[in-house]
Order: C-alpha cells, then structure tokens, then sequence
C-alpha cells in the first residue's frame, strides 16, 4: 500500500490537500518546527485540520522537527499529550534524543525520522528502526533501488520525499546560515529564556534561514583563479519512478512544500495521486512536465 | 590525561607531516570518495598509516563518510576491516547507520561520534552512550555551555574543536568540477587547492563535496576554561591544510595546553603569530559563545603574556 503525504501550512492548504487526494497531510505546530512561522498552524487550527483530516478519511501527522534545547525541551514533551487528545498518533521528529525520549513516555506513538535526521543508507534505517522509529523518510536523490535496499531492512516504513528541492548542501546537515549571521528570537507565546536561534536550520523555526545558498558568491583559488559561483539547487520531482518506488516495496511518497499556497498545493497532490493510482493499476504514468514552483519556497520556504 | 588529536586524508599526507604535537590522528577524508589517495578507499595504504601512526607512538583512528550511501557500506566495512586488523584504536562515525557496521567488522575499535552526525541535545548523546560510543564531536552550532551540560548529563566525554574550519555542510554534489575546463585543473587536484567563496565580509572554504567556514575557529584563549569545565579531548582540524599548517598550529595547541593545564594562562605572542599566519582569512570562535560562526569572542580575562 503507498500513502501520499502532502504538506500544509494553514487551513486552506489542508483542505486542498484533502480534495486533491493526500492520504495524509502533515503540519507543522506553531513554535516547534523546522522551515518557519510561515508554515505552521496554531493550536485551534490544528484542532480543526484534525476533525477535517479524520472526516475525509486521512491521517493529520505533525511535525515537531526542531531541536530544542534543554531549557525548552520540557515544553515539547509537555505538549504531545494534547496532540495524543486531538486523535493524532503520528509524529515527525529531527532528533535522535527527542525520537527516544518520546518513544520512552508514549509507547503508542508512531515516530518518523525525519528527513533532517539524514537517513541515506540501509544501515541508516536500520538504527532508526532500532531506535524505534515506525517510518524514515528518505531523499529523491535516492533511486528505486537505493529505497529497495533500505525496504530490505524490515520493520519499519520507507518514505520517499518524491518531490523536492535538491539544495547543495543535504537536508540537515547544514550550518551555513548561522554561520553568519544568528539572531536569538522569542518563542512564541515561550519563555522568556526559551530563544530559538534564528539563522539555524536545526535550532530555528521561527524564521528564514537567510538564504545563504541563494546568494551570489565569488569563487577564489589561491592559484588566482576566480569565478562566479552559486551554489546549485534543483526541483526534483520523481513522478516518473512512482511505479518504480511502488514496486520497490516504499509505503509513503511524500512531498515537500508546507508553505506552498494552495493554489500550487493542489494540482501537485493531484498529479502524484494519479501517479500512484496509476502505478497501482499497472497503468503507465503521465509524462512529467512539472510545473514550475516560484523560486521563492523551493530553497527556504519549505 | 589530556588528548591533542588531529586528522588528515592519506599516506602522502601522513608522510609529509610531522605529528610531533599530536597524541592521535584520525585518518581518511569523510568528504569524498574521489579525494586523492582517500584512505577510506585504499585498505593496504591504510594499513601502512596504522602502521606508521603507531610506529611514531601515536593513536590511530578510522573517520568514515560523513553522508554515505547503501552503495558504499561495502567499501566502509573493508576499511574497518583492515583497520582493526592493522591495530587502529577507534572509528569515527558521522553517519549513524555505520555504528552498527563497525560493531559487525571491527568489533575491538573504539567508537567515537563525529560533528557532522548532529548530536545537538544531551538526549541524543545519552542514546549513543547505551550503544557504546565512548567519545563525541557535538554539532558544531553548539555553545561551549550547552557542550558542558551535555557531557555533564550523559556522561560522555566530549572531543573538542579547539582550531580550524567549521565544517557547514555536506553535499552529494561536488562544488569544484564545474569550474575544471576554464579553471585547467582536474579531479582529483580541485579540492587540494585551497578555494575560498566570498561575498562581501562573508567568507567560506569549499573541498568540493564540503563547505568549511572561511575563518579559523579559535579555541586558544579559551583552553584553561575548557580544562576547568572539565575537557580533556581537544582536536586541530587539519583535514584541509597543508603539513605546516598541521605541525605549527598543533605545536601552538600542544604548548598552550600543556601551560594551562600547569595552571598558567598565559599566551606566548608568537602563538597568535603563527595562527595567524596560517589562518587566510582571519579568527572566529562565535558559535562557542552563542553568536554567529564569523564573529571572534574574546576570554573574559585577558590572558597575560609570559614574563620573558
């Protein structure tokens, strides 16, 4: 069985999501996950987004992909009682110690390993299956092969992001924004000693990660060679191998996007909901031809 | 017992350089499998660096690949093999998966965790304590306050970067081999040149598959600080740098260790001149101190310089 997961960043996005075919749609909470406020909800539309996912059918998944530290880690472990109450069981999370600290206190739960935890091999998924980890979502740079051989691992789900930007530096393993520039900023409706560190992608959530990638650099060899240099990043999109990740045994595709207005949102889901139909039914694909997605949420708006 | 370390990528590396201020050194280059002479990727040669690494009386150490693929596990498992079997001390780990790996194949190294696996929470590290690491690199972001509280609740020692470029980020995509036509050098020569990127007061240093903050971390005036919270495990990154830059900037670390460890903060002139000699594009040491990379954060107390 492959699941469709989409991203939604407010209310509408959610219901578009639903209406074009997600199996699954997930969130970020407001405060607490990675990519900014820009795509997150509150408290009462979550609550809202979860009565509407359970009356389509779906499943509402959250996202809880910071890194807090000890100072305000209490307070996301203190709020996933009240995600448990809204009928929510799964949950995203970025870090080896926040997924073991809530595997200890909610047995129940079902933990992804998100994508910034940077699974990339089968030895990968098997530690966070052995951490226990229900899912691992994996990156499109990974082919169908690549998933087969981590689906070989057992006892727990593949997730493919099948649809994507492909920045330089890989999902979760990057400093550079905070490199230069890092700003304390409050958590909303936090502590007052509760700062997140605007400008880190693992720390931050409350704002842009500067878009140091998205800059014009020089390029400077010490033989006196020089260049314009941008760092390369790319939409990738695995519509074509949806066939290929289905027969390779993966369970979820999903697609990246929480700050995507629902106008883009919705023919995306749509597009991958007929590709995965279609691969169910032994039919062929549609031809890709993606369309484009503004430049603007590709690199940072995610 | 204090522990200087340091780390470089192949034979003709290892044998161009002058471990004298070292007490161990990790060996093959994390960033890629095409780096010249990558000993990740050559069991025999790295073999002979165990050996020649032990013969100067120094602990041997394997890194691995800081992203690696299913593809190439094999290639790590034969490397762990042939590193435990020449007598190496310890592996370190980026990419989690690999832990188990080198538990199947080289059962008797040490396990330590490197910057690049992202251990950010005192959570996380007390995790990879039940597994058996016994030592870990703390996410570079990381404030030398939140590394103290980390070691203190998990009980695990921590290494610390004390000198040399922040690593920033990993990619599966090489930066340099664009640039080979018009540039006239080829692969594997691009990232032994040193090749910085600059906008305006931003600087960084590209090996290709990696990014590297431009500026030197600086940890020298900090080390008595770092000694009382307790550190014992300190590292020179040299994995990018020249020999010279490897002996001198040690033989800085080594000294001044060794002075406040005597309890003598005092920082010899010609220490500052030599880091900066060797560091092009200057000193910072922000993320020690809860600021951004590029910025430098002075000790408290000025230290003092030596009575001549």
């Amino acid at each position: 069985m492959l699941a469709l997961l989409a991203p939604a960043g407010s209310p509408d996005a959610i219901a578009a999501a639903l209406d074009a075919g997600a199996d699954a749609v997930y969130v970020g909470l407001k405060g607490w996950s990675r990519g900014g406020a820009r795509g997150e909800v509150d408290w009462a539309e979550l609550r809202a987004a979860a009565r509407r996912t359970a009356a389509h059918g779906a499943e509402l998944q959250v996202a809880l992909n910071t890194i807090p530290p000890p100072a305000e880690r209490e307070r996301l472990l203190a709020a996933v009682p009240r995600l448990l109450d809204l009928g929510l069981r799964t949950l995203i999370v970025n870090d080896l110690g926040i997924l073991a600290a809530l595997r200890a206190r909610h047995p129940a739960l079902r933990l992804t390993a998100s994508i910034g935890c940077g699974a990339l091999s089968a030895a990968d998924v098997a530690f966070f299956r052995d951490r226990g980890a229900a899912a691992v979502v994996l990156p499109a740079t990974l082919d169908p092969a690549e998933a087969a051989a981590c689906v070989a691992v057992g006892g727990i789900t593949v997730e493919v992001m099948c649809h994507m930007v492909e920045e330089y530096v890989l999902l979760g393993r990057c400093a550079m924004p905070s490199y230069v520039h890092l700003k304390p900023t409050a958590l909303p409706g936090g502590l007052p000693d509760a700062l997140r560190q605007t400008g880190s992608m693992k720390r931050g959530g409350v704002g842009a990660c500067f878009r140091i990638c998205q800059q014009p650099w020089r390029l400077e060899a010490a033989d006196g060679y020089t260049a314009a240099q941008r760092f390369p990043a790319r939409q990738l999109s695995r519509l074509a191998e949806v066939p290929g990740y289905l027969a390779a045994g993966v369970g979820v595709l999903k697609l990246q996007g929480r700050s995507l207005p629902p106008e883009a949102l919705a023919p995306l889901v749509a597009r991958y909901r007929r590709a995965i139909d279609a691969a169910r039914a032994g039919q062929p694909v549609e031809a890709a031809g993606e369309p484009a997605l503004p430049v603007q949420w590709t690199v940072v708006g995610r | 017992m204090i522990e200087l370390s340091t780390s470089l990528s192949s034979l003709g590396d290892l044998r161009d350089s002058d471990l004298g201020p070292y007490d161990a050194v990790y060996l093959g280059n994390l960033f890629c499998s095409r780096y010249a002479g990558n000993l990740l990727e050559r069991p025999a040669e790295l073999a002979e660096a165990i050996r020649i690494v032990r013969g100067q009386g120094k602990r041997a150490r394997l890194t691995t690949y800081a992203a690696v693929r299913t593809g190439g596990l094999a290639t790590l498992r034969r490397a762990l093999a042939a590193a435990a079997a020449a007598g190496a001390e310890a592996v370190e780990v980026h990419a989690l998966g690999v832990i188990a790996l080198a538990r199947e194949e080289a059962p008797g190294l040490a396990l330590h965790v490197g910057g690049f696996a992202n251990v950010y929470t005192d959570l996380g590290a007390a995790v990879l304590r039940e597994l058996g690491v016994a030592r870990i690199a703390p996410a570079a972001e990381l404030t030398l306050e939140e590394a103290h509280a980390m070691a203190r609740a998990a009980g695990v020692p921590l290494e610390l970067v004390v000198h040399g470029k922040v690593p920033l980020g990993i990619s599966d995509t090489c930066l340099l081999l664009p640039h080979e036509a018009a540039w006239g050098v080829r692969c594997p020569d691009l990232c032994r040149r040193d090749v910085f990127l600059r906008r305006e007061e931003w600087t960084l240093k590209s090996v290709g598959t990696g990014v590297l903050g431009g500026l030197d971390l600086c940890l020298l005036e900090h080390l008595p600080d770092l000694l009382a919270a307790g550190h014992r495990h300190f590292r020179v990154e040299t994995l990018s740098e020249t020999p010279a830059y490897r002996r001198e900037v040690g033989g800085v670390y080594r000294a001044a260790l060794e002075r406040a460890a005597a309890g003598d903060a005092a920082l010899d002139p010609d220490w500052w001149a030599t880091l900066r000699r060797h560091a092009r594009v200057g000193l910072a040491n922000g993320f020690a101190f809860g600021r951004s990379g590029m910025e430098y954060v002075a000790a408290a107390t000025p230290r003092p310089v030596p009575l001549a």
